[in-house]
């Protein structure tokens, strides 16, 4: 096939469209450029102010013994010497990614032998229904139930706010759980006990610069020391390379 | 069998133009990845696909591809002095494709929304990641008529040789 072109008619008008057309294009993708620098930005900025709050609360916080005072739900042995604190909400997609993908390997791999402790911290970032789901699972660690509730939600999670952690369905999951004492469970939700609670985990979260979920912190359980981050739902790997390298420091 | 259109043949039978649209196919392809959760560069580099991510990324790819296919085919009428673009086909052509790529990618900057705009982000991000995948859809029929206007405009501005058609 041979195709024959006229180049002669290069007119203003032409060397007008072509600049707009590369005007345009450059605009288009710096404008997007823009917008997810600008993204950046606004983050570090959050943290920088975050950080000036950060002072009173420390390294000492994240102590897997202070994190059990306080009355965090936890999983793993309390000798575990590395201790991973999850921030998350029900309503996060990605949370959901994580506990379907990565948690049951670190559960198998670190916790089930003794080596890690899993720590949950109330992160309701999502929604406006995510507060209520994140109290009443905060009640039901009153009765030893929260991980057992913690699954169940996370396996029924539907789109955000949708109304499926309406108080209705809170209960409905709740009455499922075997050995859950409900009218406990009722007065602990009914007078929002733990709203304080959540609000001062998300205040140690947004401390830290965590501000998305799901958002990870790996730390000494002794004292809170040399902490490392992992931000997102990452694979398993991810979180293998963090607790192996911890492991090999502690072993020298 | 499925024949490739012309307006592909021709321009992607210079190397330059496969260049550009890699040049743009493949940036747009990691940026959309990382804001997915996809591709983590931190603690280690790492790309994985868990199940309930599949259909987004299939989505994502495809309009990576188009938006490097697009915009390549777009230099091309560009730099071919004899074609015209006028400011329709430029915005239905190039500008839209990015404008709608990026939009696709809008459910991941959730957290920019909730900062900037409280409340009202929370919603704005809450109505984009819901309807994640029918945008994305949106936007690969957008890119793909956009692809269908650049091809027109190709093959109608060629004339072709009557040997070439005996032969």
């Amino acid at each position: 096939m041979i195709f024959h072109e006229d180049k002669t008619s290069y007119n203003g008008k032409m060397r007008v469209n072509v600049m707009s057309a590369l005007v345009a294009t450059t605009a288009c993708v710096f404008g997007t450029l823009l917008l997810f620098s600008h993204a950046d930005s606004s983050f570090e900025y959050k943290m920088l102010v975050m950080a000036q709050t950060a002072v009173s609360i420390g390294s000492s916080s994240f102590t897997l013994s202070n994190l059990i005072e306080q009355g965090s739900p936890y999983i793993g042995n309390l000798s575990a010497p590395i201790t991973i604190v999850d921030f998350s909400d029900f309503q996060c997609h990605l949370c959901a990614r994580h506990v379907k993908n990565a948690e049951p390997l670190i559960n198998e791999t670190y916790i089930q032998t003794g080596q890690v402790a899993l720590v949950f911290k109330h992160l309701p970032n999502r929604g406006f229904d995510s507060m209520g789901a994140h109290i009443a699972a905060q009640c039901t660690n009153d009765q030893g139930k929260f991980w057992q509730f913690y699954k169940l939600l996370y396996e029924n999670q539907q789109a955000i706010d949708s109304g499926w952690v309406s108080k209705d369905n809170l209960n409905k999951f709740a009455s499922q759980i075997s050995g859950l004492r409900m009218d406990q469970f009722n007065s602990c939700f009914d007078t929002q006990t733990y709203k304080d609670f959540i609000d001062n985990d998300v205040k140690l979260a947004n401390s830290q610069g965590f501000f998305d979920t799901p958002s990870f912190i790996v730390v000494d359980s002794i004292d809170g020391s040399d902490p490392e981050i992992i931000r997102g739902a990452q694979p398993f790997p991810s979180f293998q390379s963090v607790i192996e390298k911890k492991l090999d420091e502690l072993k020298k | 069998m499925i024949s490739i259109p012309l307006s592909v043949k021709v321009v992607f039978s210079t190397p330059t133009y496969i260049l550009i649209a890699a040049a743009v196919a493949i940036p747009f392809w990691i940026l959309f990845n990382v804001f997915d959760q996809l591709i983590f560069f931190e603690p280690i580099w790492i790309f994985y696909l868990p199940d309930d991510a599949v259909t987004g990324f299939v989505l994502m790819t495809m309009i990576s591809i188009l938006l490097g296919m697009i915009i390549s085919m777009n230099v091309y009428v560009i730099t071919h002095s004899k074609l015209k673009i006028s400011r329709k086909s430029l915005f239905s052509g190039s500008s839209l494709s990015i404008i709608s790529g990026v939009c696709s990618s809008c459910s991941s900057v959730g957290f920019l929304l909730i900062s900037t705009f409280g409340s009202v982000g929370i919603v704005a991000s809450n109505l984009l990641t819901i309807y994640q995948i029918p945008l994305r859809i949106i936007s690969v029929a957008i890119l793909i008529f956009a692809l269908y206007s650049i091809h027109k405009r190709i093959t109608q501005s060629c004339v072709m040789s009557s040997n070439s058609i005996n032969s």
